[in-house]
């Protein structure tokens, strides 16, 4: 990653001409957006006026204040929609290639389903799975892959007319995937400790009964063990990826973001799950883009997945797998 | 007849129990067996590499003699077949400095250093290492997980009636544990 003044230096020379473009054509969205929204208040209005005229009940307002609401937004993020891919294509794709070199970024792509799978660390079957921002390529040696996803399930309830869905999240937020730097066959998960923490021993005696797993391996890490639990096939594997070190850098690196983490090591990689709500690499609409401030915000969200590499220390190589 | 199906009932709770106990037990054991076997499997690989490892750098130092007989009869006296576990123990931690003597010797000859043997040897020697940590600290998670077994109760009972003793932890000596993880290349 670059400094900060690098950074600064690089938004001068190299994107506030862009940005000032951009910047008109933001402009533009808002005002049709703003033109849109007028259309459909005034359309709503008037109909809802002449439904009341004749005689319909008050609440219909409500009904229309909902509609037109919906039918606002989807105007909008229609309007809006050739600006965001045009700001991700021109500015964001820049400041990443200019922070990681090694890096490419493709706005639409996302990591596939069935690698998402492959790391194990959500069980619960998927019937809807979305993603973006997806970045590609190597930081130092390491070669990593990460995008944003939402992965949900829907229970329904109910039947004929009454018939309701409702949709649950699995998981939303960064999904990253990283060659690890040591060499391994079987499979280690480490996922966030809440049976632990809530009952203490007698958590862990039901964890140790975790059918869906494979073996509870408990490490002598005591401050891990509080907030990790580890499965994995194979005791000592585990122990030789999980080292003293990498527990500790792990705990440092929760601290340091503060967010929940799931870890998975299979098939000589490591994948990392963050859930958040924030949305990662968006453009902004609402208010003025000629600020540095958004652009550092970009950064930022960069370098939550370079500190994945850096502070799990993926580019020292020293054992046999180069 | 109802009473005699509860007698039945209780008679059968109170083998099942024990059964279940002492069964726990053994699997106990016999992990703290399986792991010592694999930690003792990746010892051997280790002292196998030594012979490597002395010619490599005797090609460029020929003259740390005392350092090469060190780790020659080291590496006999492992190979011997006729240690305790305790001695095993101790012998590795005595040939972790041995190792720490050769990486600080080799620091004076760079183009030992920059060989690609040498390279090699170090990624092979360090994946060892690594591996060999990895299953001390597996081997004394069961250990510890056996050991709580014997000593509490109501496990206990059905140890002291069988003979499950108490096993030794590997003990890491403190110097090494100073020492950085993945610091310290050879």
């Amino acid at each position: 990653m670059k400094t900060l003044e690098e950074l600064k230096a690089f938004y001068d020379t190299e994107l506030v001409a862009e940005l000032r473009q951009l910047e008109a054509k933001r402009k533009q969205v808002m005002i049709n957006s703003l033109i849109a929204v007028g259309v459909v208040a005034v359309l709503g209005l008037v109909i809802a006026g002449a439904v009341m005229a004749q005689g319909g009940p008050p609440f219909i307002l409500i009904f229309f204040l909902v509609g037109g609401a919906i039918v606002g937004g989807i105007a909008f993020s229609f309007i809006s929609k050739g600006y965001k891919a045009e700001f991700k294509q021109r500015i964001i794709s820049k400041i990443i290639t200019f922070l990681e070199p090694g890096l490419r970024y493709s706005p639409q792509g996302l990591i596939d389903r069935q690698t998402f799978k492959t790391s194990t660390l959500f069980k619960h079957s998927i019937d809807r799975y979305r993603g973006e921002d997806r970045v590609d390529g190597t930081i130092g040696q390491t070669q990593v892959a990460f995008s944003e996803i939402h992965a949900e399930y829907k229970t329904s309830s109910g039947t004929g007319k009454d018939r309701k869905t409702e949709w649950h999240t699995i998981f939303k937020g960064l999904f990253f995937i990283a060659d690890f730097n040591k060499h391994f066959k079987g499979q280690t998960v480490v996922l966030p400790d809440t049976a632990e923490k809530l009952f203490g021993g007698f958590g862990k005696m039901l964890q140790s009964w975790n059918m869906s797993r494979d073996d509870l391996i408990k490490l002598e890490d005591v401050e891990f063990e509080r907030e990790f639990v580890v499965y994995g096939s194979d005791q000592i594997e585990a122990r030789y990826i999980l080292s003293t070190s990498l527990m500790q850098r792990i705990l440092e690196f929760k601290r340091k973001t503060g967010t929940k983490i799931y870890l998975s090591f299979t098939g000589s990689n490591v994948y990392v799950a963050l859930p958040m709500t924030k949305n990662l690499f968006e453009p902004k609409v609402m208010s003025s883009i000629m600020d540095f401030e958004p652009i550092l915000d970009y950064a930022r969200d960069l370098s939550l997945a370079v500190a994945i590499v850096e502070d799990l220390n993926l580019n020292t190589r020293i054992w046999s797998k180069e | 007849m109802p009473g005699l199906i509860i007698a039945a009932v209780i008679v059968g709770i109170f083998l099942i129990i024990p059964i279940g106990m002492y069964n726990s037990l053994v699997g106990k054991r016999n992990q703290v067996h399986n792991i010592f076997g694999t930690m003792d499997a990746m010892l051997k690989k280790r002292w196998d590499l030594i012979p490597n490892l002395v010619s490599t750098v005797k090609g460029y130092a020929d003259h740390e003699r005392t350092l090469f007989e060190n780790i020659t009869e080291a590496r006999s006296k492992a190979m011997s077949g006729q240690m305790s576990e305790n001695q095993k123990v101790g012998l590795e931690n005595s040939f972790m400095q041995l190792l720490g003597v050769v990486r600080a010797t080799v620091e004076n000859y760079p183009d030992l250093k920059a060989s690609d043997n040498f390279m090699h040897l170090q990624r092979t020697l360090n994946e060892l290492e690594e591996q060999i940590s990895a299953a001390r600290r597996a081997f004394n998670a069961a250990v510890t997980d056996y050991n709580n077994a014997v000593q509490m109760f109501p496990t206990n009972i059905i140890a002291g009636m069988f003979g499950f003793t108490i096993k030794e932890l590997f003990q890491i000596e403190a110097d090494e544990r100073e020492k950085p993880q993945v610091g310290g290349l050879l």
